[in-house]
């Protein structure tokens, strides 16, 4: 029962900066993308391939990481300042496809569906708890950091922009400054979270970033309340428990995916429902 | 809807081994209702309060849906003809019967669908509640009727897709995320409410896909299968990058 209460606070942990980066852009911001999963993917492949395929150190790794995730999430801040709110919907679960495929099909540079196996955790947090007290540590740092974005002028400027971009840039707020900084915040988020994801494991693999992924970070923004840093936090937990929870249900291995599947489509639907007014609220009459 | 209409006339045909024909009245009868279910919980309450909470919302409808059907059909492919197609040569291209019937019926399709747009009441009545649904409601059309019958149409129609898909290849759970995104991949991109430009682009996706693999570039290398997809969204990226709008948009009317 311990291994699995740490296992799950380890879980959550590692997934807070991924969560509340995307919390930044999509429930502050506002912004319609589905993106999140391509930048991680492009973060945690970057770090990793050059540290485990290249011998790479560490340290070069995360800033090559680092650099990667920046022009991803630059990339993808142009795409929102030149699309429609659907078209970047839709361009960035592209993204996402396209990232993918090519990390599957690269072979010789990522080893496909095989992923990166062996991946070592550094010797001072091998085991269980010392490894979620460290998560916990930056999981809560990360929080803090949010936290004092949100209240900061940058997430007065990203709010504005998110309730009347005409009025806020009449106030001379860059949606482009306020837009790339929000994604890039979102980018580095995905890299932390990637930092620890595949040393738990001891494995990267291309599996657990597929679309589900992304939905997954979607349900838990709209169900713990778009832009609320807590209520993300207290969702995580909720939601996390309930999807590793729910493989030790004495159900075949064959019907855990599907299963799995149908409840997050449901909850997902459900959080929407019950959030149908605040996840993208009417424009506040001026 | 593609998987809905693929996977019913499948399992009417295979397996309750009912007529072709009758299979796939009954897989676009199964698209059509789903359709309708799918506008009167997952649009329509949601589509009042904002445009984009239904992307959300039929999001979620999709995991439902792909469950389900992973549930009930397995993830094994399934082809409502197995086996192999009776191939004909037609200007040095080989094609089977059953390609050309689909390419026949969908052009059919296609210039139907175009005169009663262009050509009759209902179509112009559905063109202006699609440029301004509250000015067409105020000339008195039923805009909500309207909304609902493109969209149980558009179920029957991506019913089709599938339908199509699995006599002449077969049906996986998975294969309809990416068709999805490649059709709104192809609306954007000819520019939203340009039916001729969704056209345009949703056979310049195939193509650009078919073209990609199969070439020897340049005598030097072939692009992998696994590629055709990344190349023919990249370049829809990066045209959307320099007309954000889409190729053939044009402006839309205001009241």
């Amino acid at each position: 029962m311990t291994q699995f209460i740490l296992h799950i606070l380890a879980h959550v942990f590692i997934f807070i900066p991924v969560l509340l980066g995307y919390n930044l852009v999509f429930g502050r911001g506002k912004i319609l993308h589905f993106g999140q999963s391509a930048i991680t993917l492009v973060a945690s492949y970057t770090l990793w391939v050059c540290f485990m395929q290249y011998n790479v150190p560490f340290l070069v790794s995360v800033f090559l990481a680092f650099v990667f995730v920046t022009a991803a999430s630059l990339l993808l801040s142009w795409l929102s300042l030149r699309l429609e709110p659907d078209g970047l919907g839709v361009m960035s679960i592209a993204l996402h496809l396209a990232v993918l495929a090519v990390i599957l099909n690269w072979q010789s540079v990522t080893r496909g569906a095989l992923g990166i196996p062996r991946i070592p955790r550094p010797e001072f947090m091998a085991d269980l708890p010392t490894f979620t007290l460290v998560v916990g540590v930056v999981g809560i740092a990360w929080i803090l950091v949010i936290w004092l974005i949100n209240r900061s002028s940058f997430g007065r400027a990203l709010e504005a922009l998110a309730e009347h971009p005409w009025h806020a840039g009449a106030l001379g707020i860059s949606r482009g400054r306020i837009h790339s900084i929000a994604f890039v915040i979102a980018g580095i988020g995905g890299l932390v979270s990637n930092i620890f994801f595949p040393m738990y494991l001891h494995l990267l693999s291309p599996s657990d970033y597929h679309f589900p992924a992304m939905i997954f970070i979607v349900m838990v923004v709209i169900a713990g309340g778009p832009g609320r840093v807590w209520g993300v936090v207290t969702a995580a937990f909720f939601l996390i428990f309930l999807k590793e929870g729910i493989r030790f249900v004495r159900l075949p291995a064959e019907i855990i995916g599907p299963v799995q599947l149908i409840m997050f489509g449901a909850i997902l639907f459900v959080a929407v429902w019950i959030r149908r007014k605040s996840v993208f609220p009417p424009q506040r009459e001026v | 809807m593609v998987l809905v209409g693929g996977y019913v006339t499948w399992w009417l045909h295979q397996s309750a081994g009912m007529p072709l024909v009758i299979s796939i009245f009954g897989g676009l009868v199964t698209g059509a209702l789903i359709s309708w279910f799918t506008f009167e919980v997952f649009i329509r309450p949601f589509y009042k309060l904002h445009r984009f909470l239904p992307i959300v919302t039929t999001i979620a409808l999709s995991m439902i849906l792909d469950g389900l059907i992973l549930l009930g059909f397995g993830s094994r492919p399934r082809s409502i003809l197995p086996g192999s197609k009776e191939m004909m040569t037609v200007a040095g291209a080989r094609i089977s019967v059953e390609q050309m019937v689909m390419i026949a019926l969908t052009i059919l399709a296609l210039v139907g669908f175009a005169y009663v747009l262009h050509s009759t009441a209902l179509g112009r009545k559905i063109r202006a509640v699609v440029q301004n649904d509250h000015a067409a409601m105020s000339l008195g059309i039923p805009a909500l009727l309207l909304h609902r019958l493109i969209f149980i149409l558009s179920g029957v129609l991506a019913a089709c897709g599938g339908i199509y898909m699995g006599i002449d290849t077969n049906l996986t759970p998975t294969v309809a995320f990416s068709i999805t995104i490649k059709a709104y991949a192809a609306i954007i991109a000819g520019g939203r409410g340009n039916f001729w430009g969704a056209i345009f682009f949703a056979y310049i996706i195939s193509l650009i896909e078919q073209l990609l693999v199969g070439v020897h570039w340049f005598g030097a290398f072939y692009v992998p299968a696994g590629f055709q997809q990344t190349v023919a969204l990249i370049f829809i990226i990066i045209l959307l990058i320099i007309k954000p709008a889409g190729l053939f948009a044009h402006s839309s009317r205001t009241a």
